[in-house]
């Protein structure tokens, strides 16, 4: 089993969970295993060509999934995925 | 909490930063070594982009303000990093072995003070900051309310709290 955090902006979508499990070989195979769960999620995540949208990182054990293989990551049992959501900020709503 | 030493170069650096995207926010991060910041990474504001304000911690009310206006409104108070870049700057961050020590913004229209939205992501990211092995970073603001006079102040923020912190330079 992987286990995988997620970040708060998700958690409407996993029923509030901020941790869920699925069984995954690859970071692609465990994207689609949510979606199976938490219909919805693949696409907060995935543009339409199915690449980590840009306001997105993934980490497995701490290592980003962009310097390791993509969305072809390996994934083995016991590993921990965090899904980071991206640092965002602003001045007050003026417009 | 001690201070942080911002040599005047790379302060001049970030409001050359902030004047390029006025009115649009700039961001990015400073890192360095033992207190005394040396390099400059500057991030693309992403905020534009379609469903970022969904995936950033915005608080509801932010972000339903933010999908009502046009994406170059957003970008004029608000910033969403790019994760490639990002991912890009913590990875130089890491073989040159400096420390990430600020993460920086503009507010081209508002004082260089942290805003609701400002404390209340710092506050979310706190728990994400030891699990991609990077230490709780202190926030820089740049304010361009007074064109000819740009405020730059440094900030910490835990918990909830703010705390302004010195600028050595």
């Amino acid at each position: 089993m992987i286990k995988v955090r997620i970040p708060t902006p998700l958690r409407p979508l996993t029923k509030g969970q901020g941790e869920v499990e699925a069984q995954a070989k690859s970071i692609a195979e465990m994207i689609e295993t949510l979606n199976g769960s938490y219909p919805g999620i693949k696409d907060r995540l995935c543009d339409d060509t199915g690449e980590l949208r840009r306001f997105v990182n993934m980490y497995v054990n701490e290592e980003d999934i962009r310097f390791l293989k993509g969305k072809e990551t390996s994934l083995k049992d016991g590993d921990e995925v965090s899904i980071v959501p991206a640092i965002a900020g602003g001045s007050s709503c003026r417009i | 909490m001690s201070d942080l030493i911002i040599p005047q170069a790379i302060l001049d650096d970030i409001v050359a930063h902030a004047r390029e995207l006025d009115p649009y926010e700039c961001c990015g991060l400073l890192a360095g070594t033992n207190r005394t910041v040396t390099h400059v990474y500057r991030i693309t504001n992403i905020v534009a982009l379609e469903g970022a304000e969904k995936l950033s911690s915005f608080d509801p009310a932010k972000a339903a303000h933010l999908e009502r206006l046009s994406p170059s409104e957003r970008a004029e108070i608000a910033f969403v990093m790019d994760m490639q870049d990002f991912s890009a700057a913590k990875k130089d961050i890491r073989n040159k072995g400096l420390d990430l020590q600020v993460v920086y913004h503009s507010h081209p229209h508002d004082p260089a003070r942290p805003s609701t939205t400002d404390i209340k992501i710092a506050t979310d990211y706190e728990e994400i900051w030891p699990k991609i092995n990077l230490p709780i970073p202190a926030y820089l603001l740049i304010s361009l309310m007074e064109k000819s006079k740009p405020d730059i102040r440094l900030y910490w923020i835990k918990s909830g709290a703010v705390t302004a912190a010195h600028i050595a330079s």
